[in-house]
């Protein structure tokens, strides 16, 4: 196979969905080489299924995925072991082995994979770790770590093979606004340093506005934007704008059509308790 | 089984859906023996993983073991000698209470225990895994994940389950013993010589032969509950996991007595 060392990533006439149900049709998109794309749009709109299928967790119902020079479909058993070797992957939540260290966990893919010996291994493992600011947890178990400790461990695992792409599922989710901004910090780090083609899940337009180079909007059903960043934020469609803009839809009837809870309702009567009127 | 959600159907294409999908569902679950069996092997790190897992699955239920073979026999002994009293056979009691525990009560009751205690934990390990997206990111990382997290399981199994049962045997045999001759008067000579006279190799053998088959159905019913967690359509998440373990054992403790009445059939 040959080394794409900033692949693109080709979607064309993509359906993603699962089992005969289509979740997000006709995606014609290029995500280019050695940039970092952010793929948004709202809660369920498809975005992770999406990402399900690039990584080959999932078939396409319909189109192809071309990863640099190679159709996905058309890759044997070997090719496909081969292009997973040069993924990295950040799950939402890390998705750390609880039974195994930090350590372990990053040292995973080099000894399945590599005929490294164990002292090469676990210096390339304190590496990585360094890279993310978690060189000190080493033999820490995921459980004894907070939320962002467990993504940038994933990231760490993620980069340990020094891999040609990277993806990462809504890694700023569930994050407090300083980290989520480390994180995309050393997102961007990543990409200069090491000439990364990225692809990011997310729905955090912090983030987006941070690192995108290239966008992709999700939603409908379908592909609402694909370009830059520049043209997405100068856009006039309604949608797109209201979710730019942290925008409600606007409603005609109001949501609220019940008056509040009568306290007088309760089983327990707390306004003895409470010193309430 | 495991399956995404259907529509309302009416009772007879209900039964006939079911039908399907219990076919279908044991032709996978086959399958991932099957696969699981291949990758035994797979690379020099599934040794370190076996040894784990005969730990977990072996050393940790010895307690339990123990426990309920001293129990077990010490009640067979009980009503062992109450029953052959009447017919005045009480010198048999030994060789009733071996041959009841080396041909039925030792595999069945260990396959029982070790699936209630190992059998569920594999379930909801994996399951934990699959909801996490543990399992994903083994695939993504070109990891087997069957290779990686079942096939230990399934190699410690084959190993631990004939021993556990000799073992239980053992007790077993002990807990005769302390009730049929230390309480109740029996002849200890006696006693002993019985199981030696009557105990023949193909009990022994046939015992073994369904402890081995106990436990590739616990390794493999519970494995695979946990692997297909997610495509539960009774529950999602937490629910799920705690769905999955349930039919787990369940199944497996159905399956165990089912084919112990096959094997019985074709062993005995």
């Amino acid at each position: 196979m040959a080394q794409d060392k900033t692949p693109d990533i080709l979607l064309e006439g993509l359906t993603v969905g699962y089992g005969k149900t289509a979740v997000v049709s006709d995606i014609d998109v290029t995500m280019p080489g050695g940039k970092i794309s952010v793929i948004l749009g709202g809660s369920g709109c498809g975005k992770s299924t999406l990402l399900k299928h690039i990584l080959m967790l999932q078939p396409p119902l319909a189109g192809r995925i071309m990863i640099g020079s190679h159709d996905l479909a058309l890759l044997d058993r070997r090719g496909k072991h081969c292009l997973r070797q040069r993924m990295g992957v950040l799950f939402q939540d890390g998705a750390l082995l609880g039974s195994l260290t930090l350590g372990d966990n990053v040292a995973l893919p080099l000894r399945e994979h590599t005929r490294l010996d164990e002292k090469t291994i676990r210096k390339r493992v304190l590496a990585k770790l360094a890279l993310v600011g978690l060189d000190e947890f080493s033999d820490y178990y995921p459980n004894e770590l907070s939320g962002g400790m467990r993504k940038r461990a994933g990231l760490a695992r993620g980069m340990v093979m020094d891999p040609p792409l990277l993806f990462c599922d809504e890694p700023t989710s569930g994050l407090d606004p300083v980290t989520a901004a480390e994180l995309d910090q050393l997102l961007l780090e990543l990409k200069k340093s090491f000439e990364m083609t990225m692809v990011v899940v997310s729905h955090d337009l912090d983030s987006m506005r941070a690192i995108a180079d290239h966008v992709v909007v999700l939603g409908d059903g379908k592909v609402l934007y694909n370009g830059d960043r520049e043209g997405l934020e100068a856009t006039k469609d309604e949608y797109l704008r209201r979710f730019l803009d942290r925008q409600a839809a606007e409603r005609t009837s109001p949501r609220l059509t019940m008056p509040a809870l009568d306290f007088k309702a309760m089983k327990r009567d707390c306004s003895k308790y409470l010193g309430e009127g | 089984m495991i399956h995404g959600r259907r529509p309302q159907l009416s009772p007879v294409a209900q039964l006939g859906a079911a039908s399907l999908r219990l076919v279908g569902d044991s032709g996978a679950m086959f399958l991932f023996l099957l696969e699981a069996s291949a990758r035994i092997f797979s690379s020099f790190g599934q040794f370190a993983k076996i040894v784990r897992q005969l730990y977990f699955i072996g050393v940790k239920s010895v307690s339990v073991i123990t426990l309920i073979g001293l129990f077990t026999g010490m009640v067979i002994g009980l009503q062992m000698h109450y029953a052959l009293a009447k017919f005045g056979a009480e010198g048999f009691l030994g060789a009733a209470v071996a041959l009841s525990l080396v041909r039925e009560l030792g595999p069945v009751l260990t396959a029982i225990m070790i699936t209630g205690r190992a059998g569920s934990s594999m379930t909801a390990e994996i399951g934990v895994m699959r909801i996490s997206e543990q399992v994903d990111a083994l695939r993504v990382m070109d990891i087997n994940p069957v290779g990686y997290l079942v096939s230990p399981k399934l190699a410690a199994s084959i190993l631990c389950f004939p021993i556990l049962t000799a073992f239980f045997d053992l007790v077993g045999m002990a807990g005769g013993y302390l009730t049929g001759v230390l309480l109740l008067g029996g002849n200890h000579g006696v006693y002993f010589y019985r199981i030696q006279a009557y105990m023949k190799m193909s009990d022994v053998t046939g015992g073994f032969i369904k402890s081995l088959v106990f436990g590739v159905v616990v390794c493999t019913v519970c494995c695979f509950m946990g692997f297909y967690t997610h495509l539960r359509r009774d529950a999602v998440g937490p629910e799920a996991v705690s769905q999955a373990t349930t039919a787990g054992v369940v199944t497996s403790c159905v399956l165990i007595l089912l084919s112990d009445y096959v094997l019985t059939s074709l062993l005995f």
